[in-house]
Order: C-alpha cells, then structure tokens, then sequence
C-alpha cells in the first residue's frame, strides 16, 4: 500500500484505529477456521458509519480488496483476509444506540456482541432471539453477514427474521440507509437480500433488530440415552406429533464427556451414549401440555432418565454446557473442523452413521453435537493442523460428508456460511448458470468485486475474482502511521 | 522451533487454544482497544507463532504481553482449559530475563522484587517514608514532576498511623471454646497498609471458633513476582513460605490449614505444586501446601465455621440496616480461585446487610497486582467502567478481598470525588461482630 492511502486512512480512524505492524496483523490471519490463514495488508477499526464510509472511500480509490470481520467466531472463513486486502473490523463499534422496549427494537452498531444485546434489554422483559452457541463472543454483525441460527432458532426463526433494517456501507463508500422500525418495509427486501451475504455486499454498521418478549415459562428437559439412534427417533417423533420445543439439541458421548471436563461442566452423564435437551416455552399451560406430551415419546425410545431443570441457574448451567461443546473439543485436538450439513430430519440418523464411518475409515476422531430440531448436524472432526496428512483426511472426510448430504436432498450450511471452506461444494447444489445469477446480485452493489473477493462463489464457476497482490506488499516499518 | 522460541512460550499449553474466541469479550484489553493481539485468544496466537518461528518476539510482542494484566478472566470463560495465566508467567520470565531493560529500570526491578518486598523492614521503611511525603505534603509538591504516576501516588490512600502498623500476634485464641487452629498469612504489604484488615481476619476467625495462629518471619509468598517475570524469585520465595508455614502444626503434629485474605497471594499459593513442579524436593510439599491454602471467605463459608459465626453474630447483632452495600469479585478470587458464592454467603449471614449488585462484578478493576504502578493510564482506564459500573449499583459501600483492588478502588473513588467506602470482607464481619460498623 501506499504511503499516501495509509496516510489517509490513519488520518480517518487515528492511531488506535489502525493495526499495521506485522506482529499484531498476525493475530488477525484466521477466523475459527484455523485451516485458512492469510496475513491482512492492513487492519482497520472505525468507530461508526462515518468513519468507515470514508475509509471504504480510500479504499475504492486504490482499489483495494476488503475483508469485513467481526470477532472472528466464523467457522468457514468468511474473515480470513484476502492477499493484499484490508481488513476492517468491527471491534469497536460497539455501541447499543437504542432500544425501544414499547415498539420493541433496538439500533445497535454491527460490533455489538450478540449476548449484549439481551443483556441491554433484559430489564424491559426483552430478548434477542437467535442464540448461536457463540454468542458470548460474536457480533450481531457478523450473525446478519452469516444469517447465523442458534439452539433456539428452531422456535423463532435464525437472524433474518429478526433484522428489521441496516444501514451498509458499499465498496465505493457509499452509505446505504436501510433502517426501518417495522417489519418489511416497502419495495424489494433488501434486507433480506443482504442478510447472509457473507460481507460480500458491504459492511453493515447499524443494524436495527427485533426484540422478542421473554416467555412467561420454560422448562428445560435433560433425557439421557443409551444410543443415539434413540435420541434422533425421538426427535422425529416429538415433531411428527406436532410438539413444539423452542431447542433440541443432541450431544454426543465424546462431546459430553469433553464438556464435563470443562469450565461449563453441566452434569450431564458421562456414561450415556447422548443426551438430548430440550426447551419449552411459552404460556405456563402450555408448558405444561407440552412437556406432557413429550415424555412419553421420549419414554417410548427408551431413555436412561429425563430430568427437568430445578430453576434458572441449572437451566443456565445446561445449556452453558451446549455451547461451550466447540471450545472444550480444544481438550481433544488443538484443531476442530466443524461441519455444518442439514438434511431432512428424517435422514438424520442414516446421515449420522455415514459421517461415522467417512471419519472411522480415515482414522479420525469424530463427535457430533447438533441442532436436531432444524436437522442440522455439526459432525466435529478433531485434529492438529501440523499435521498435513491429517488435514487432508479431515477434509477428505468433510467433502465425503457434504456430498452425502446434498445426495439426500439436504444442503451444505446451515448457519456457518460458505466462506472459503465450502466454495468448491457450492457445484454440487449450484449450476453454474444459478451461480452466475448470483454474481450479478454481487455486482450490483459492489461492481469491482472488492468486499471480500474469492469467498462463497466458486472461483472457476463464473469469474475470476480481481483480487490482485498489492505491488511492492508492505513492510511493517513503512506502515506504521 | 528453534531454541529461543522454545523458551519464549510454554508451547504444549498454547496448543490447547481451539480459537473459538469465547474469551475475547471478557477480556478488559480488548474491551479498551477492540485489537485482536490484545485479546487472550490474540496474545495465545501469537505466542504460538513465536514458539513456531513465525514471528520474532519484538517489542511489539512484548508490550502486548505486558498490556495483559493477568486478570485471568480469559479461564473462566474458556471451555478448552487454557492455562492462561501460566503461560504469561512463563513468556513474560523468558522475556524479562532476555530482554535488557534499562539500568534504571532494572535497578527498580531488582530493589522491588529483590530487597523490599522479601523483607519486613525494608516494606516498613518503604512505607513509612510514604506516610511521611503524605503528611509533609511533599508528595503533593513531587506528585507533578512524576506525571500519571505521580497523580495515582497522590490519591494513594492514607497511610495508617505507627501504632496501627503492628504485626499480629503469634496467636490469637478463639471466642469461646476453641474447635480448630488455622494459619493466617499476614503478607508483605497487608501489615502495613491494612493492618486493620489483618485484624478483622482473625477476630472473625475467632468468632467462628478459631485460634488463629502466624508465621513470625514469613513476609512475602513470590505471587508478584511470578506475575511480573522472576519465576526464579518466586521459587525462592515458595520454599521459604513452605517452610514457614509446615513448622505451625497443631496438637497432633499435623500442619494447620493456610487462610489468606488476599485473593491474588491465595491464587498463588494454591498453586505453589505447579510453580515447584520440577524441583523434586519441593514438589510434593508444595502440591499439599496448595492443598491446604484456603481463601478467608471459603474457609469460613463451610457449614461448620459458618454456624458459628452465624451464631456469634446474632448475638452481637444490633441487626441496624447498614448502608447499601455491594460487592465486586477480586479476579484472582472468582478466576484465579473459582470462589464466587463464598463471600456472598458469608456478607449473606450478616444481620442487616442487603447486598445489591454490581454489574460486571467478576471484571478486573485494573489493579492486578503492581500493574496500577506501571501502566498506571491502562489501569485507570479498566478502572473507568468499574467506577460507572458502581455509580450505577447505588452502593455505599464496597465490598472486596483483596489489598491490591481496595488500594485500586481507594485511590479511584477519591479521584472521581465519589464517596462510597471500601472495605475488605473481613472487616464487614468483624465490624457486625464487634458492632462498631454502622
Ligand atoms: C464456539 C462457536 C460456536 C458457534 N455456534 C454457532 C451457532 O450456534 N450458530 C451459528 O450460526 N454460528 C455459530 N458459530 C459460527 C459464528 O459464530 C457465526 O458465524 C457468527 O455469526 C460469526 O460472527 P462474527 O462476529 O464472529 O463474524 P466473523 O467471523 O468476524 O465474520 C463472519 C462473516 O461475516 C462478515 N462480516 C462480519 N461483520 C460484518 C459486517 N459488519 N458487515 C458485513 N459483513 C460482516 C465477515 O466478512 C465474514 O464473512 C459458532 C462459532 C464458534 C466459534
Ligand atoms: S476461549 Fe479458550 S480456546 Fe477459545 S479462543 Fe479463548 S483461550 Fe482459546
Ligand atoms: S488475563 Fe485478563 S487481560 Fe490478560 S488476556 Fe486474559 S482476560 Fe485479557
């Protein structure tokens, strides 16, 4: 880069906007995908629209690619930064700027975390729904750039039925203002557009979201099984018998014996096969009707025990345990690849199997977690990135895994986006006439193909991303502003 | 890996970072600056990037290192077990021993660590010649010259009267008939500037039934220096409190359990088997030393310790309501030592005591050990959200557990001309006993 776009950019965002020295750009090369690392040119963080609008402007002008990122949680590397790209965090956007508890909504920056925002509204009986076992860590912005779900999203829905309105800032920096208070707002959705873009169509600074009143019961059911076959066909019968839990999730044994060694041990049983958790919402009736409902069916399956949690610290603690599944597989492997397939729910279990087995036969270490619910399975593959054979079975295996999937009429990702990880597999489900209608979407708003270049769509399919080298790179002593 | 690299980072335990990222927004560095390389996940990374030879530990690696400040709220959050805050330790001796600082700096580094905190008289003179530029008002005349720090130093809280500096005594029997002894760690720093502290510990003791008992020559048991890069100075210091504190033993010849009230020495002292791990001679006393170590609040809050305090306080009890009071989670206390609930439930048994609470209790106040003196801007500012945080609650009074965040809070709630007191745990209880609270 430049002196003089450097220059610029650090008079925007000031010296504690800018991380230009190699050491600290280091901490920036991956998001959760630790398989695809690249070094960022430059790192930016702006403190709002303003400031951001402006950098993109520079940007544009020296035609340089550009890398949205929000806290890095992604799993298939929609952050990772692209050769002689920019990228441009969101980490100190963290600002809820309203919350309006009688029309139930808040405007809030794209780097507030996701938890915040329940935590910024809890005293007016409010939530935000969708629930992505990261949401201690993530941001909202990164949940609307990856449409993310969450354990509870099989009740109310994953984040696009929650964003009410944005306002982007496009490639050229223009500033798009999409805020709207109410639901569906006239003309096309381009919301609805935007959500799940995967930074590839600008970078959200406000997002309005929809808040959610808190049920009036819950009851979080623990029923322990002694296989998971069982636990899957009770899934599919709570749901054939038209009962609606608000989550269902299934742990596995090696994941629950992982969480039970952790920070966020919860009590489940390390002995069972698989655990399944439930929740149930809503008015105390009908709580209680459904909860009837379901223990039988969960009886009939044959589980080991069913507890329901005594009060809301347990609860906590239950699903605490959930969602800290990924992290504690860090007791398993320094690594963890983490698929994200769906399939019919009824495919569920001949797809657990067939992951199984994919991972046996390669001499993986294999657990599952999943939002059961929703049918989408997280097969995790534990292993070590220096190992380079290993990473190659584990892909192997997770390409193997995808296609068994897309066989059954399921689909690649169910919330962690394509990013660079599954871009090939986008051809399985893609013709390329299909792929190229959605490079025109793309370039409607970002016409140079700058905002995050050669993720999601595969690169041979349709076009040749213009990520080019920045001429010359940058030494660290000349970036520094 | 090349040598160098090898023992720059404790490399088998940054492996067992999984990236997930759940500790960055817990952690107060990447809450100020919102950098990557300043969170846990961020300085783990590059730790193991340096172990690989893929970066050099420059300057600028060391200063992210130093910018942590050990809070350790990083463990609490992270499902994959990482030891955190031994592996800073580890990094940051590598990096104090390899990298040459100053000879001013050094001087200062070795006059702390070396001569005045192992030592009582030196601690002493140390602070008397403090309370003597406070009430000279030289300090006040010299606080400009030395800048921020300078500025900290002046909102340093009193120092106590001559009369108040007095060790405890050798033992301090029980109320009552005596059920147990205990050891109690009075601490380098604790006898000087919170004598009175010292005493509200053993008097509560003594209300629950306990004689109290001291190590006449013990003074510092290392955890600063561990915490700042002199590992080999914490060892030393290890083997000395071991001793110490093995010759206290009671009827039957068995060693009494270890209280300590200070968060941040407790911590340390529980972990004295890692510390001395490689010293085969030391290893096993050490393990069961740690073992033995018990916080003031936990040792208390069991069931039998509690019932008599509880019964001893309701007889002293004029259950007057006291002032709204709450209470903020010393990071070496709920992370370093996961206890939470302890001191809740013993402020809980205080006749009239309602507790209200204080956002983001279990957030580091910016103390964190000596950090307040040398990075006394980052400290202030970790310390600005805490003191909104308790603008906020409504308090009166605060509640902690450890010398290091009551200075903090002192000196900060002064600063922001706020008036709400603070006040360890064990002066909460001994107040209620003795009935000299409010
Ligand atoms: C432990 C763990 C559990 C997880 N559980 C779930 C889960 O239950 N459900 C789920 O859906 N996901 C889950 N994920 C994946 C991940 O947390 C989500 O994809 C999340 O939405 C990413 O948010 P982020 O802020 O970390 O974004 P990043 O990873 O930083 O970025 C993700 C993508 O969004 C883009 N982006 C980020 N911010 C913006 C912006 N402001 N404007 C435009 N584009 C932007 C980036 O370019 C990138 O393509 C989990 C991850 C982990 C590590
Ligand atoms: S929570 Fe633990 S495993 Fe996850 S990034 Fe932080 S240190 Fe690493
Ligand atoms: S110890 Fe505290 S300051 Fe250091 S990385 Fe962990 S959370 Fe951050």
């Amino acid at each position: 880069m430049d002196r003089r776009t450097l220059d610029r950019l650090a008079s925007i965002v000031g010296e504690a906007g800018i991380v230009a020295d190699r050491m600290r750009r280091l901490a920036y090369e991956s998001d959760g995908l630790t398989l695809e690392r690249e070094m960022p040119e430059l790192v930016l963080l702006p403190r709002d629209t303003d400031e951001t609008a402006r950098c993109m402007r520079v940007l544009h002008e020296a035609g340089i690619p550009v890398v949205p990122r929000g806290a890095g949680t992604g799993l298939s590397g929609g952050a990772t930064p692209v050769p002689g790209g920019v990228t441009i965090g969101t980490a100190r956007m963290r600002d809820v700027l309203e919350v309006n508890a009688s029309d139930r909504y808040a405007i809030v920056q794209a780097g507030v975390v996701n938890i915040a925002i329940s935590r910024a509204c809890a005293k007016h009986g409010l939530f935000y729904a969708p629930d992505p076992s990261s949401q201690k860590a993530c941001t909202i912005g990164g949940n609307v750039a990856e449409n993310a779900g969450g354990p509870h999203c099989f009740r109310y829905g994953s984040t696009t039925r929650h964003v009410l309105g944005l306002v982007i800032v496009t490639a050229e920096g223009e500033v798009l203002d999409l805020s709207h208070p109410v639901a569906d707002p006239d003309g096309y959705d381009l919301i609805g557009l935007f959500t799940g873009s995967e930074g590839m169509f600008g970078l959200a600074t406000e997002i309005t979201i929809q808040l959610t009143p808190m049920p009036a019961a819950t009851q979080t059911l623990l029923a322990i099984f002694p296989s998971l076959d069982a636990a899957c066909e009770s899934v599919t019968d709570i749901i054939a018998a038209r009962l609606e839990p608000s989550a269902i999730e299934i742990l596995d044994k090696l994941t629950i014996q992982a969480v039970e060694a952790s920070v966020f041990a919860a009590g489940y049983p390390t002995d069972a096969e698989a655990v399944l958790l439930l929740d149930i919402e809503g008015g105390e009736l009908e709580v209680e009707t459904t909860v009837k409902g379901i223990e039988p069916i969960l009886a009939r399956h044959g589980r080991l025990e069913l507890r329901s949690a005594r009060d809301a610290e347990e609860r906590e603690r239950l699903w605490a345990g959930r969602k800290g599944a990924f992290g504690a597989m860090g007791r398993i492997a320094p690594d963890l690849y983490v698929a994200d397939v769906v399939v019919p729910r009824t495919r569920l279990r001949e797809i657990v199997r067939l992951a199984t087995d994919e991972c046996t036969k390669r001499g993986l270490k294999m657990s599952n977690v999943f939002h059961a619910g929703d049918g989408n399975l997280h097969p995790n593959i534990s292993y070590d990135r220096r190992d380079p054979d290993e990473v190659e079975r584990v892909l192997a295996a997770g390409r193997a895994i995808m296609q068994a999937c897309v066989d059954v009429g399921g689909s690649l990702t169910g919330e962690h986006g394509v990013g660079l990880e599954k871009q090939e597999q986008m051809k399985l489900l893609f013709s390329p006439a299909d792929l190229a209608a959605m490079d025109l979407a793309r370039v409607a708003l970002d016409p140079d193909r700058r905002m995050n270049p050669g993720k999601m769509l595969p690169l041979r399919a349709c076009m040749e991303t213009r990520t080019r080298p920045i001429p010359g790179g940058m030494r660290a002593e000349e970036a520094r502003p | 890996m090349t040598m160098d690299s090898e023992t720059l980072v404790d490399y088998a335990r940054s492996l067992d970072c999984i990236h997930c990222g759940l500790c960055l927004d817990t952690c107060p560095t990447y809450q100020l600056t919102g950098r990557e390389s300043s969170s846990p996940r961020g300085r783990i990374h590059l730790m193991r990037a340096v172990a690989e030879d893929r970066i050099e530990a420059n300057a600028d690696f060391a200063e992210e290192m130093d910018f942590c400040l050990v809070c350790r709220h990083c463990e609490s959050v992270c499902p994959a077990g990482v030891e955190f805050g031994a592996m800073m330790e580890f990094t940051r001796d590598a990096l104090a021993t390899r990298a040459r600082p100053g000879p001013l700096a050094r001087l200062a580094r070795w006059l702390g660590f070396r001569v005045v905190l192992p030592s009582r008289r030196w601690l002493r003179l140390t602070v008397t010649l403090l309370g003597l530029a406070q009430r000279t008002g030289a300090l006040r005349i010299a606080a400009p010259l030395l800048g921020l720090r300078g500025r900290m130093l002046a909102s340093f809280p009193r120092v106590p009267s001559r009369a108040e500096r007095t060790p405890l005594p050798a033992s301090t029997p029980a109320q009552g008939p005596a059920r147990e002894s205990a050891a109690v760690l009075e601490g380098c720093v604790m006898p000087e500037l919170y004598g009175r502290v010292n005493r509200a510990t053993v008097r509560s003791l003594a209300a629950a039934g306990v004689e109290s008992r001291c190590a006449p020559d013990h003074v510092c048991c290392g955890a600063l220096h561990a915490h700042n890069g002199d590992l080999a100075g914490a060892r030393t210091l290890a083997r000395g409190t071991i001793a110490a504190f093995d010759a206290l033993v009671d009827d039957s010849g068995a060693p009494l359990p270890i209280v300590v009230n200070s968060a941040g020495c407790g911590a340390h002292m529980k972990e004295y088997g890692r510390l001395l791990a490689d010293d085969p001679e030391w290893r096993e006393r050490a393990a069961a030393f740690g073992a033995r170590t018990r916080d003031f609040a936990e040792f208390l809050a069991e069931p039998e310790r509690r019932e008599r305090l509880t019964a001893a306080l309701r007889e002293a009890a004029d259950s007057a309501p006291t002032r709204p009071t709450t209470y903020d989670d010393p990071c070496h206390l709920c992370h370093g030592q996961g206890i939470r609930s302890e001191p809740r439930a013993l402020l809980d048994c205080i006749p009239g005591v309602e507790l209200l609470e204080l956002e983001d209790a279990e957030s580091c106040c910016g103390s964190a050990g000596i950090y307040s003196l040398l990075r006394p801007q980052d400290s202030q500012d970790v310390l600005d959200s805490k003191l909104a945080a308790l603008r906020a609650s409504g308090a009166e009074v605060l509640v902690t557990a450890n010398p290091g965040c009551q200075l903090q809070w002192e000196s900060g709630i002064r600063r922001a001309a706020m008036d709400v007191e603070v006040v360890h745990l064990a002066e909460v209880v001994a107040r209620a006993i003795d009935g000299s609270g409010d």
